[in-house]
């Protein structure tokens, strides 16, 4: 005979529990993790800005635009970046990466604009657009392009291996808990199973060299006392061994 | 004569095995690290385990970088991709007049040789093979460069080893990076600039009323270069570009260049200056026509004209629909023009040697030609290389170079215009001619106003 029921809300209490705890911690972990890798991309984006924007301010001073798309062109190889231009500070383009042209939206843009800016350019993608100043501005300014498919990309993949993680340890977790549980539940199925033999035929002596009373535990102590009850009913005097239950 | 291949052997291609990034940057890093002062006993130790000789080795400690019987100049160019006619025919041109000088008993009884690597056209297996030549082959003097991307990223290795003199000298680039500060000074140019290409084109479409001239370039330094060039002369007739399109720096010939074609007749242009390498040049002035964008189109020198030309009308029944449009600016005379002396001379020594580029670098088939622009170029460059390391006499020592190159006064390098140099003129020649197809070949164009008017 099978504990379910006695264990069937505690059971459903365990996985409600591990439940909560591997939602909450997803959830929890899902936010930080987007919050904090959009930001760094974002930072990491405004310091690639910044420093092309010191490293070219001489180079534009001096009209060496050769050398400006030169050092444009190494800052593109940093993954994530899919697009660079630098507007002069009549906002004509001096640099950029775009083929096979520079798109309208850009075209029609503020280029003085340093904040950050989201951008879905045809054919190419969603971006997040941060800009930096050349010489505050009055050489011209600096604009980096971050894909953010690729950010997204790699948020969904830290976020995965996070919620992959989570979710072994949930597994695990209610494995273990029914492996205690059905621990807990086998002795007290053969209690039970004992219990309804003595009910049946509390006299057979048999009943009484059952390996189940020679348990030191709670499990073992209710047999000894079911058989005392049992045979004490039945006019039989108590067998000494269950004196350890009183 | 015999062009040497590197020790094991050079980078083919794609940068592979035989001299991997790792090694390479251990010693540049190394490099970096240490003073430049000790780079030479560093490489001289080197030296050692590779196997070579005592006098040698005694010579690199010196800071020679020549020795008793040669002189050895280092080249990364491209040998392989879709530029690699460019690298090709300079080698074969400056091989030509090498071999020669060779045969004769060399320069001050030195052979000299090139010591070759390949960089695909591509900046950072430029700046790696630069420092393998600098600090492993330890050359003389760094000679015959191909392309601006990757010789704008190596003009901040020679600032940094600018104790050692060494020298880039006659690169195939009319950028200005390696005419202007910071990094003029290491650098000695022998060809007229873009800036002078780009003015002179413009100047004559200008003049013949195309004022709308719009650009298609290469997105990087080279294309930039020329933009720039293209830019600064319409300023000086008050224009502005009148649009722009680009393409990335290894498109083949085979790609399409619709999109860019539609982009400039978005915006009606009179002509098109092209600033690329052939095979997307070509690709674009095949699409232009294909989808009637019916204008001139312009070409710098370092297209490759005959590259060019051979893309276009390679098996076309009606080439001359894709060529009539076609100009091409030439840093270099006619190679036809046999009455002009270097040329004779350039085209005996290509019949007389037919040099060819070591098997083991061209991975990639390639039909060289009889004669062409960039082996002219390259069989000047070589011409005037040589007369530098006379003038350098009986004990060549690099500290002398910078000098041996301002004595260069007013000199005849076989070709009508005479070549200075000094301190401030770090550019031999500044002519620039312009060349139109006719007959399946470039020809001097004398009127504009008759052919594109």
């Amino acid at each position: 005979m099978r504990i379910r029921r006695l264990f069937k809300w505690t059971r459903f209490g365990i996985f409600a529990v591990f439940g909560l705890i591997v939602l909450s911690t997803s959830i929890l972990c899902i936010y930080t993790v987007d919050t904090e890798l959009s930001a760094e991309y974002e930072v990491n984006t405004q310091n690639i800005a910044k420093t092309i924007a010191d490293s070219s301010a001489g180079i534009l001073l001096n009209q060496n635009l050769a050398t400006l798309q030169s050092l444009v062109d190494q800052f593109l190889e940093v993954q994530g970046i899919r697009y660079i231009y630098i507007t002069s500070e009549t906002g004509e383009f001096l640099a950029h990466t775009f083929v096979p042209g520079i798109p309208e939206e850009i075209l029609e843009s503020e280029h003085s604009n340093t904040a950050p800016v989201e951008r879905s350019l045809p054919g190419m993608g969603d971006f997040i657009e941060v800009g930096s100043p050349i010489l505050a501005g009055v050489a011209g300014t600096v604009h980096v392009g971050m894909d953010l498919d690729v950010v997204a990309l790699k948020i969904q993949r830290a976020i995965g291996q996070q919620v992959y993680l989570i979710s072994v340890m949930l597994v695990l977790g209610v494995l273990a808990s029914i492996w205690f549980v059905n621990l807990a539940a086998k002795p007290l199925g053969e209690l039970l199973a004992y219990a309804v033999e003595l009910a049946k035929d509390g006299e057979k002596d048999e009943l009484g060299e059952r390996e189940l009373l020679t348990r030191d535990d709670e499990v073992g102590h209710l047999a000894r006392l079911f058989l005392h009850v049992s045979r004490q009913g039945a006019g039989r005097g108590l067998p000494t061994s269950v004196s350890g239950t009183e | 004569m015999q062009s040497s291949p590197g020790p094991g052997a050079p980078h083919r291609g794609s940068w592979g095995p035989l001299v991997t990034r790792k090694s390479v940057m251990r010693s540049g890093l190394a490099a970096l690290l240490v003073a430049p002062f000790t780079a030479s006993s560093l490489a001289a130790g080197r030296g050692q385990e590779s196997g070579g000789s005592d006098a040698e080795s005694s010579d690199v400690a010196e800071g020679r970088g020549a020795t008793d019987e040669e002189i050895v100049l280092g080249v990364s160019a491209a040998f392989s991709g879709p530029s690699r006619g460019l690298g090709t025919e300079l080698y074969r041109g400056a091989m030509a007049y090498f071999n020669n000088v060779n045969e004769n008993g060399g320069i001050e009884g030195r052979r000299v040789s090139l010591k070759l690597y390949d960089d695909g056209y591509q900046p950072d297996p430029c700046v790696q093979n630069t420092m393998r030549l600098m600090l492993e082959d330890k050359v003389f003097l760094l000679f015959g460069y191909v392309g601006t991307p990757t010789v704008t990223r190596v003009l901040p290795i020679l600032k940094k080893f600018q104790d050692e003199n060494i020298f880039l000298f006659f690169p195939f680039t009319g950028a200005q990076p390696q005419r202007e500060p910071p990094y003029g000074e290491f650098a000695f140019n022998l060809r007229a600039s873009y800036n002078q290409e780009t003015a002179g084109l413009v100047d004559n479409l200008v003049q013949i009323g195309r004022r709308r001239i719009a650009v298609f370039y290469q997105i990087d330094a080279y294309g930039r270069s020329g933009w720039a060039g293209v830019r600064a002369a319409l300023a000086s007739h008050g224009e502005r570009l009148a649009g722009e399109a680009t393409y990335s720096r290894g498109e083949k010939f085979t790609g399409s260049m619709r999109k860019q074609v539609e982009i400039l007749q978005g915006v009606s242009p009179d002509a098109v200056i092209c600033i690329g390498a052939y095979a997307a040049c070509a690709a674009f002035a095949r699409d232009a026509v294909d989808f009637g964008l019916d204008v001139p189109i312009a070409n710098l020198s370092f297209v490759g004209s005959e590259n060019l030309l051979k893309l276009l009308t390679e098996g076309q029944d009606d080439a001359e629909r894709y060529t009539r449009q076609l100009i091409n600016s030439q840093v270099v005379p006619s190679y036809e023009d046999t009455s002009i002396p270097a040329v004779q001379e350039y085209r005996d020594l290509m019949t007389r040697y037919d040099p060819q580029v070591p098997a083991d670098l061209m991975q990639e088939e390639y039909a060289p030609f009889p004669y062409s622009f960039g082996s002219l170029e390259g069989f000047l460059n070589a011409k005037l290389m040589g007369e530098i390391l006379r003038r350098l006499g009986p004990n060549p020592d690099r500290a002398g170079l910078e000098e041996a190159v301002f004595s260069i006064e007013d000199f005849d390098l076989g070709i009508s215009e005479r070549v200075s140099f000094g301190p401030d003129r770090r550019q031999g020649l500044q002519s620039v001619y312009h060349t139109v197809v006719e007959d399946g070949r470039f020809v001097p164009l004398d009127d504009w106003g008759a052919r594109f008017g």
